[in-house]
């Protein structure tokens, strides 16, 4: 057995995922057109799996900010902000995300990977507990393994299962930190961070929630899930990315607790990463602005997933049980799904294909994520897309 | 309450064989008594989604809380008993 034997499971995956024509994991556009179409292999393509959520993009404030910020600041910081130093606008961006969550305390990281990582790792050590929902991305998980805390995880949106181990936990429970989602982003289900909230103060633990994908979309302010739940200021972390309704790259946390502060000199991710590029985090500086500006937004956005979530019942597709800009297309079995998701691209239409075991259960799905760029035409044409494919169903 | 490792890896290997059954693992025919030598992965090919799943089924079968952290180094049936063990004392 050498070195590089074990490559040997992951060319097995590519040759399956590229058995149905393409492979799902390495589609290139060859050139964005809008926030939501592209060219791919010569054929405009609407892109329907991008998590371009305000279709910010290319909004011309945004794109007119970092073009500023680039000539004016130059294409890179070069450095750690820990060591090399911190520009101005990283600070001020820092101060506008506290601003908008109404909590004193803010932090940047150069990814949303980064943010989790950095926010678990530092908050917690061997000895400390984490209860995790199953479902939650990577990221979290990678952060809460990272920390060296014991990890126990918890079912998937089950207020039960949460307070069985938290009652098992005893006076542990100060220690304990629940770690959770806002949105989830494959079957596109809302964590019911309401109730988890009132376990965390009835047992006295924490709560941290990864608002990646529910941030510019749920909530009256455009804050996330828990804004909407009416419970934004009981949760001690908020962890999200700009890569999604912020339309660029980085992750951030925010809290009440001054100790936020210090984790900058404790979270190896935070302090042994480059910062961002001043383009950027003028662009994303410019999309928040742009988010509490604009809730008309939010209104196409949802006017949109309401659209292609009917749409797709109409046509006899099962899907979750709750509409959001996330609409998962349940297609049982991988082999039915890949050549589906093949059909599609080559119809114009770019998704993105979750099969096990990356997805949440033994399904195999296609994932559509709606945005507010969309116009009426490009959301009938998802829609006749998939029921043109309904025949490549039998049996599901 | 003092269980016997034998029984908690009888118990382990019933609750795989169930979990298997119910998932369609098409292994499982094939496959002869399931033993403390029995290893998930390259016996039944379950996949990380599927393991960290019926870790679950243990926590509610055993009342108890398994710490991810445990499992780097859990591959069979005897060494996922040896984990439950300590947890039920």
């Amino acid at each position: 057995m050498s070195l590089l034997d074990k490559f040997a499971a992951a060319a097995a995956i590519r040759s399956q995922m590229a058995s149905g024509g393409h492979d799902p994991t390495q589609v290139v556009m060859d050139r964005i057109i809008s926030p939501t179409e592209g060219i791919v292999e010569g054929r405009p393509t609407i892109l329907a799996g991008t998590n371009n959520y305000l279709g910010l993009t290319f909004d011309p404030a945004c794109v007119a900010a970092a073009l500023e910020a680039l000539q004016n600041q130059g294409t890179g910081t070069t450095g750690s902000r820990m060591a090399n130093g911190s520009f101005a606008a990283h600070a001020a961006l820092e101060k506008e995300l506290a601003d908008f969550y109404e909590m004193p305390y803010g932090m940047v990281f150069s990814t949303g990977y980064a943010a989790n990582l950095g926010t678990l790792s530092a908050l917690l050590k061997p000895g400390d507990t984490v209860l995790l929902d199953s479902d939650a991305h990577a990221s979290l998980y990678d952060g809460c393994q990272m920390s060296g805390a014991d990890v126990f995880r918890f079912k998937h949106n089950d207020v039960e299962s949460l307070e069985k181990r938290l009652r098992r936990l005893g006076d542990k429970t100060a220690d304990c930190l629940i770690v959770t989602e806002g949105l989830y982003s494959v079957l596109g289900d809302c964590a019911p961070l309401d109730e988890i909230v009132a376990l965390k103060k009835k047992y006295g633990a924490w709560l941290l929630v990864d608002e990646a994908h529910s941030l510019g979309v749920y909530g009256e302010g455009g804050r996330g899930v828990a804004e909407q739940q009416g419970v934004m200021h009981e949760v001690d972390f908020f962890v999200g990315t700009f890569s999604k309704s912020l339309g660029a790259m980085g992750g951030f946390c925010v809290s009440p607790h001054s100790e936020l502060e210090l984790v900058r000199y404790v979270s190896r991710p935070f302090i042994f990463t480059a910062s961002s590029s001043p383009s950027i985090i003028a662009s994303t500086h410019e999309a928040l602005r742009q988010l509490r500006a604009r809730p008309e937004l939010r209104e196409r956005l949802w006017r949109n997933a309401r659209r292609l979530y009917e749409g797709f019942k109409v046509h006899g597709f099962i899907v979750g049980p709750d509409v959001s800009p996330v609409v998962a297309v349940r297609l049982g079995e991988k082999e039915v799904a890949l050549p589906f998701w093949n059909r599609l691209l080559e119809s114009g239409v770019y998704t993105n294909l979750m099969v096990p075991p990356a997805s949440p259960d033994r399904h195999s799905y296609i994932r559509c994520s709606i945005s507010a760029a969309h116009t009426e035409d490009q959301v009938e044409t998802i829609i006749q897309s998939f029921a043109n494919l309904k025949h490549l169903l039998t049996g599901v | 309450m003092n269980t016997s490792i034998s029984d908690i890896e009888d118990r382990v290997g019933k609750l795989l064989a169930s979990y298997l059954e119910s998932s369609g693992q098409p292994e499982l025919a094939a496959h002869g008594p399931i033993t403390p030598a029995t290893n998930l992965v390259s016996d039944f090919t379950m996949d990380s989604f599927q393991v960290m799943e019926f870790m679950m089924e243990l926590e509610e079968s055993f009342d108890i809380m398994i710490d991810m952290n445990s499992l780097s180094n859990t591959h069979t049936v005897g060494d996922l008993a040896r984990v439950v063990a300590g947890l039920v004392d």
